[in-house]
């Protein structure tokens, strides 16, 4: 006989029970609504011109952080004829490039008809280099949109001459920044209500190629066990920037006075600017990879108080640190107050950040059915009406920061399809990518998406920024009676741009509120004319601007299917004609 | 005399090692075992590969937590005698314990193939699985467990936790499903399947089973607090309420339920309220850093600025010095073994 017939069960020490944050599997999908969807997006990039292509170090693997996160882009209507034409920024890699073959940003212009063409240089905006986010605002007050790209080393600050040409007045305007910072998000906005654009500028990581370890050199340069590039986690922190507009095209750092340098420890990337508390003056939200997001709360003295963690936007609903990519501010569930969605990374959730009222918020992300896909990193997003039904509906763009990820983890993957989630009308969305058309269903490892009407047929479509390919131009062929509204706000004693202002439209008993953002998605631009799906009302009742000056103004309803022209002060709306 | 004689001199001298072995066991159940030991050395240093002294001298020092000297006694035992199941049993557990997980699963795979249906060894096998983050596989064996035997409610645990691990939740319901068909009165059982039910997004079904378990005559605190989770995500606060405030009856240091807890009164606005409990868990866990998260939101809710953001530096302060107090609240014992 054994001992071992005396002891029957073995007695192994007991396990730690419990599951950490951060690889949550996908929550259950409710019961399919059953409701057609009216949108299909289709790729029409290659057969309008847009054919650059993004460049960002090698695509097979990165050797470095900086080569992985990508790049913005930007509708914009550069040279005021009416038609969005578009802006891509472009970046760089450590190899060598044949003299001239250097990737530059590029500009095309929208010829009409479907087709753009490459107005790059006659435009001046051919710079190459390590380039990341745009935004989009009228800092010199003339009534043409400016640019300003932040870049890995200096940035630019495009301002437009007319004529379609630009030139890059930073370093005249105290704006380029020190030669040596990784910048990121960026936006103009109004802070001191003086009625010129002031900017703000994150910085993602103090990264120094001469110091930063190769993969899989410290454990903060593993993924799953395998070497890949170094970071954000384990590198030094970056910051935020603020520059005070002077005027006379001149800008001062305030970031010191204002607070802003009072928060440290955190990774940024798309900066958003709105009035986020119905305060009368703006704020600014930060995504922030890895780290808590940021708020900046307008003290309304020209200085901020950092409030993500107090106002609830700080992190998850149980309270966990997330890697926050983009973010879209707009009304989702219809009650005038603007709420916040933003990407994360993937085995995460998004954030459905549900604004309570004056500013003070939860996360709704699993009440609100859109917990259903953290397999993907997401980037690009935007709370926007698709189809035309009255509520904003969501869209997003993904893919992987290693090109290698499948040999990593076979379940993962670097290039992903897109995302589309129809807003019920109920707080809840559903997942209708499946419905969405072949533009959403490619798989693309994308990162800045803009949204904006580039051919002017009333319905909203979207620009993709691709890792190692040319953009997506996702032309949406809305097949739907619902109607629409689209306005254009000019400033008079707020920016000019109306950057910062928060329109609200009531239409068939239904109250819309969205802000009008110089950067948002992933450090990109959407179309300034703001869009507003009316549903089957065949005319909006009023419509109510809470301009970035504090002026809350009142304009009678529009017929739908328009565009409309509000100017501060006039109490008018002016429809105008746009070419079709 | 030569040195054969005398070598066969000694040998027709010493003692029989099957006989040493022998008296050692018989030493070893009157727990004399440092006697046993000494006999069972003596004889593997006559025979060196005797299975019975390797064996026993193995899994004795086995079972005195002695597990890096018992494992080249059990090895040799293994060696000696490959189709034994218990040495390749028990020689994986000596590994596992010394943190060697691979190796114990080799040894356990050789095992299961002599004893193909032995549900316990699969059993262990599916937690050791779990451990080295082999969730498939922990799953896969745990099944072929429950396939062979429905009536041991640990093996349907283990395969829940298994496929929780996984993130494969529809299997996790469809195992919890089972068990409570088979045992319906089983608290636990009826929490279980309440649990994945609300992990797939039906919680209105979740909520009885939940009730169910909360009704037992051994209540633990998950229950409650699941059940008041769901009441507060179905804006069901008040009633969310009162079963949190049981959960923590049940568990006062169960800081994730004073936090939701106080969710649930901000939700109603009853803000002092939802103050004195973020302050007794912090008091109770002055390391845990979401009490003090909370207390910021409210603080702010409250008016007070300069509270809100002196609460949420310390949140973050201690959010870097104890960052496991950040995972998930669950803590209902899972099989071990």
């Amino acid at each position: 006989m054994f001992l071992f017939l005396l002891l029957l069960a073995l007695s192994l020490p007991a396990l730690p029970q419990g599951m950490a944050t951060g690889n949550v599997p996908a929550a259950a999908r409710a019961k399919f609504s059953g409701l057609p969807f009216p949108v299909s997006f289709v790729d029409v990039a290659r057969d309008a011109g847009l054919t650059a292509k993004f460049v960002l170090g090698r695509s097979d693997r990165k050797q470095y952080i900086v080569e992985a996160n990508g790049m913005g882009v930007a509708f914009l209507d550069y040279n005021q004829d009416g038609r969005l034409d578009i802006f891509l920024v472009n970046g760089s890699r450590f190899e060598p490039f044949a003299k001239g073959q250097e990737p530059t940003n590029h500009l095309y212009r929208n010829q009409g008809a479907g087709k753009f063409s490459d107005a790059t240089r006659e435009a001046g905006v051919a710079r190459s280099g390590w380039g990341n986010g745009v935004c989009a605002g009228d800092f010199d007050g003339d009534g043409r949109e400016d640019l300003y790209v932040t870049y890995r080393g200096p940035n630019s600050l495009y301002r437009s001459q007319g004529g379609g040409s630009f030139e890059d007045v930073a370093a005249r305007a105290g704006v380029a920044g020190p030669s040596e910072e990784w910048s990121t998000g960026c936006t103009f906005l109004d802070y001191d209500r003086d009625g010129r654009l002031d900017l703000f500028v994150t910085s993602y990581v103090a990264f120094d190629l001469k110091t930063v370890p190769r993969p899989g050199e410290q454990a903060y340069c593993l993924f799953k066990d395998a070497p890949v590039y170094c970071g954000p986690r384990g590198l030094p922190f970056g910051t935020v920037t603020l520059y005070h507009n002077r005027g006379g095209g001149r800008f001062e750092d305030v970031s010191a006075a204002s607070g802003m340098r009072k928060p440290g420890g955190f990774y940024a990337f798309t900066a958003a600017a709105a009035d986020l508390n119905g305060d009368g003056w703006v704020d600014i939200y930060v995504a922030c990879d890895s780290t808590p997001g940021l708020y900046f709360r307008n003290n309304r003295d020209g200085t901020f108080t950092e409030l993500a963690t107090e106002a609830g936007i700080a992190y998850n609903e149980h309270g966990a640190e997330q890697a926050g990519m983009g973010i879209a501010i707009a009304d989702y569930n219809n009650d005038g107050w603007l709420d916040i969605t933003k990407t994360n990374f993937i085995r995460d959730y998004p954030n459905v950040y549900r604004n309570l009222g004056k500013g003070l918020y939860e996360d709704a992300v699993v009440a609100a059915g859109l917990a259903v896909n953290p397999h993907y990193v997401l980037w690009g997003t935007a709370l926007e009406d698709f189809d035309n039904d009255g509520w904003r509906d969501i869209f997003q763009v993904g893919g992987h920061v290693y090109p290698e990820i499948q040999k990593i983890d076979p379940e993962e993957s670097y290039a992903n399809p897109r995302l589309v989630y129809r807003n019920l009308g109920s707080g809840r969305f559903e997942d209708v990518s499946r419905l969405a058309g072949p533009g959403v269903a490619a798989r693309h490892s994308s990162r800045g998406a803009a949204f904006g009407d580039f051919d002017n047929d009333g319905d909203l479509d979207v620009l993709v920024m691709n890792m190692d390919e040319p953009p997506s131009l996702l032309r949406n062929d809305l097949k739907s009676s619902h109607r629409w509204l689209k306005v254009k706000l000019q400033g008079t004693k707020s920016n000019r741009s109306g950057i910062g202002s928060t329109v609200v439209v009531h239409a068939g008993g239904r109250v819309q509120a969205a802000p009008l953002l110089s950067q948002s998605s992933y450090l990109s631009v959407n179309d300034p004319r703001l869009h507003f799906g009316l549903g089957a009302a065949r005319a909006a009742d009023k419509i109510v601007v809470r301009w970035a000056s504090g002026a809350v103004e009142e304009f009678p309803g529009p017929p739908a299917n328009a565009l409309v022209l509000l100017v501060e002060g006039s109490r008018e709306v002016k429809i105008l004609s746009w070419p079709q | 005399m030569t040195a054969a004689f005398a070598l066969l001199v000694f040998l027709s001298q010493a003692p029989d090692p099957e006989a040493l072995s022998a008296r050692a066991l018989e030493l070893a159940q009157q727990s004399r075992v440092e006697e046993a030991e000494k006999l069972w050395r003596q004889a593997l240093a006559i025979s060196p590969n005797l299975f019975s002294a390797a064996f026993n001298l193995g899994f004795t020092l086995y079972s005195q937590g002695r597990h890096a000297e018992a494992e080249p006694y059990l090895e040799r035992a293994v060696r000696a005698q490959p189709k034994d199941f218990n040495a390749g049993y028990i020689l994986g557990a000596a590994l596992a314990q010394l943190g060697r997980g691979e190796d114990a699963l080799r040894q356990w795979r050789a095992a299961l193939a002599l004893r193909p249906d032995h549900v316990k060894l699969m059993q262990i096998m599916a937690v050791e699985y779990g451990k080295g983050r082999y969730f498939r596989e922990a799953a896969a064996i745990a099944e072929r467990a429950l396939g062979l035997i429905g009536d041991d409610a640990s093996i349907y645990l283990v395969a829940i936790k298994a496929h929780q691990d996984a993130g494969d939740h529809p299997s996790a319901l469809r195992v919890a499903e089972r068990m409570l068909r088979k045992f319906p009165e089983l608290p636990r059982a009826n929490f279980e399947y309440g649990y994945e039910l609300h992990r797939a997004g039906r919680p209105e079904q979740a909520l009885p089973y939940l009730k169910k378990a909360m009704e037992s005559k051994q209540p633990w605190e998950e229950p409650f607090f699941f059940y008041g989770e769901i009441l507060l995500r179905e804006g069901r606060a008040a009633e969310a309420v009162a079963a949190l405030r049981q959960a923590i009856e049940l568990r006062r240091d169960y800081i994730a339920a004073w936090v939701t807890l106080a969710r649930a009164l901000m939700r109603l606005e009853r803000y002092e309220e939802a103050k004195a409990e973020l302050l007794r868990a912090a008091g109770i866990d002055p390391r845990h850093p979401q009490p003090h998260l909370l207390l910021s939101q409210l603080y702010l809710r409250l008016g007070d600025e300069a509270l809100a953001v002196r609460e949420k530096e310390l949140s973050l302060r201690l959010r870097r010095e104890n960052p496991q107090a950040m995972e998930s609240p669950q803590s209902r014992p899972f099989p071990t073994q």
